[in-house]
């Protein structure tokens, strides 16, 4: 029987700072969790996630990924999902099975090409995801949710240890975030993927995680989610009388 | 037929194609980057990298690399690190170079008809060693390209994923624009500097009409470069036109038919 080492941290961050942006911030991420970042806009939650990513340099703190330094080894371990979806350029000619391949380019040497075995992994996503029957189609052809389907298979494809995902519902309807909401709840269960996104649904998912980060510039709590209803942190959080309204799906 | 007994026919065939073949697929990648004015920045500041190179009696295309790559680099340092907006770049590089490229023309007029004719380029009037650097350069650039090809393609499609996943974007990003650089400064002897940018963007545009997926738009991109060089040189040759124009126009012409094919179809 597989367990899960709940010990063992693949994400921590101390004493963070960036510009005025991050201030501060200490937390852990560990191997099988589930958690959300929730924060006002402009609160530092992207910002967040592109230090942990090292998309952006930071001035002060540490950052560790599994454990150690970030490198290119560690990078290679973590699937991000930008907001892409909601950014994407409609003329952009690119198909749903290049998009996903792209996914694969990291792990690959100078002159390594496409191998039976990653078209296998494709194909594996794509049923995954169940975007078989778009496989050919043009990115931009696609609705909101399957977009965003694209994208996970794309961040699935290389068999990632983490999930990272940044606000991966703008512009996608409410049947598909239902949808991708039990997808992530599989992805954690089943496959033991560690998953950090950036939300505004708390209420929809706070019966699926297991950790939660309030990011106001400054992190304010880093709660078991259902500790969170009553909390004073969220008025602090949003500066305003704030409370969480639950929807179970 | 009468158009293939001369020599200088037979280059500018051979040297049009190549050019068109790998500048296309090089438009490809600019266009998709939203960075379409590059091809026109980087011919004016190859231009008045010629024109320092007359004015110094240096040798007019080396002058004209060593400025248009060290600008590529400069425009590409100024991109990443945000300093201004891409387009702002590109204009004020354009600008400015074409601007310092009068002041050197009108202060000596000796060399007014030679950089003329990089200005509008001569596409009847290649050599053996045109043809030589150019099949060279389009021997490092489709090795370049088939080595990187999926790399490129994933900066230009979400360049911040890219580099989440520990591709190296920023090496990436100067290898693609120093190609790109190399590719005008070389051309526009033949091409023109007023012409290159249509021969790098127009063809990307029509075939990014009718494709689905990024490799199809390439090999379509290239094909329609390379069948407007031949029919504008078969054009040019038997009308007495300027070819360099008359590659131009055509492209125009298989553009504005793919819009209105494509309006027409959806």
């Amino acid at each position: 029987m597989l367990l899960k080492n709940f010990k063992d941290n693949v994400i921590e961050t101390k004493n963070l700072d960036f510009k005025t942006i991050i201030q501060d911030v200490s937390f852990e991420i560990r191997r099988g969790d589930y958690a959300a970042i929730i924060g006002p806009n402009g609160g530092g939650k992207s910002t967040l996630v592109k230090l942990i990513l090292g998309l952006i340099p930071h001035d002060n703190g540490v950052i560790k990924l599994f454990g150690q330094a970030p490198s290119l080894g560690s990078l290679k371990k973590i699937g991000y999902v930008s907001q892409g979806i909601a950014k994407l350029d409609e003329n952009f000619p690119i198909s749903v099975h290049e998009v996903i391949k792209l996914g694969l380019i990291a792990n690959k040497s100078l002159f390594s090409r496409i191998t039976k075995n990653d078209l296998a992994r494709i194909d594996h996503v794509l049923t995954k995801m169940n975007i078989q029957d778009l496989k050919d189609a043009k990115i931009s052809e696609l609705s909101g949710g399957q977009r965003q389907r694209v994208m996970i298979a794309k961040a699935l494809v290389n068999q990632p240890q983490i999930l990272i995902l940044d606000e991966p519902n703008t512009g996608v309807d409410k049947q598909s975030q239902i949808n991708f909401y039990a997808l992530l709840k599989d992805l954690n269960h089943n496959e033991n993927i560690t998953i950090l996104f950036i939300t505004h649904d708390l209420g929809v998912i706070v019966d699926d995680i297991n950790k939660v980060l309030c990011i106001n510039q400054t992190l304010l709590a880093c709660h078991d989610p259902r500790q969170i209803y009553h909390s004073e942190q969220l008025n602090q959080l949003y500066g305003v009388d704030a409370h969480m309204v639950c929807h179970h799906h | 037929m009468e158009i293939f007994q001369y020599t200088f026919m037979l280059k500018a065939f051979l040297a049009g194609t190549m050019i068109a073949a790998i500048a296309s697929s090089l438009g490809m990648f600019v266009v998709v980057k939203r960075f379409s004015m590059l091809s026109d920045a980087l011919a004016h500041i190859s231009l008045l990298g010629v024109a320092i190179g007359f004015l110094t009696a240096l040798s007019p295309s080396y002058s004209s690399l060593a400025f248009t790559l060290v600008a590529s680099w400069i425009i590409e340092y100024l991109r990443q690190h945000n300093k201004l907006y891409s387009d702002s770049i590109l204009s004020i590089f354009l600008s400015g170079s074409l601007a310092l490229a009068i002041i050197i023309v009108s202060a000596s007029s000796s060399f007014n008809t030679s950089l003329f004719d990089y200005l509008f380029g001569s596409i009847v009037a290649i050599d053996d060693d045109d043809i030589v650097i150019i099949s060279l350069l389009g021997l490092i650039c489709a090795v370049t390209l088939y080595v990187n090809f999926q790399r490129f393609l994933y900066i230009a499609f979400d360049e911040e994923s890219a580099k989440a996943s520990g591709i190296n974007t920023t090496f990436l990003n100067y290898l693609l624009i120093s190609l790109v650089s190399v590719v005008i400064s070389v051309s526009i002897k033949i091409v023109g500097a007023l012409l290159i940018g249509a021969m790098m963007v127009i063809p990307a545009i029509i075939a990014m009409q009718f494709s689905k997926n990024f490799k199809n738009s390439v090999t379509y991109a290239i094909l329609i470069a390379m069948v407007s060089v031949i029919a504008g040189l078969f054009i040019s040759y038997y009308a007495s036109l300027p070819s360099g124009a008359t590659i131009v126009v055509l492209l125009l012409c298989f553009f504005t038919v793919s819009i209105l094919f494509k309006t027409k179809r959806y």
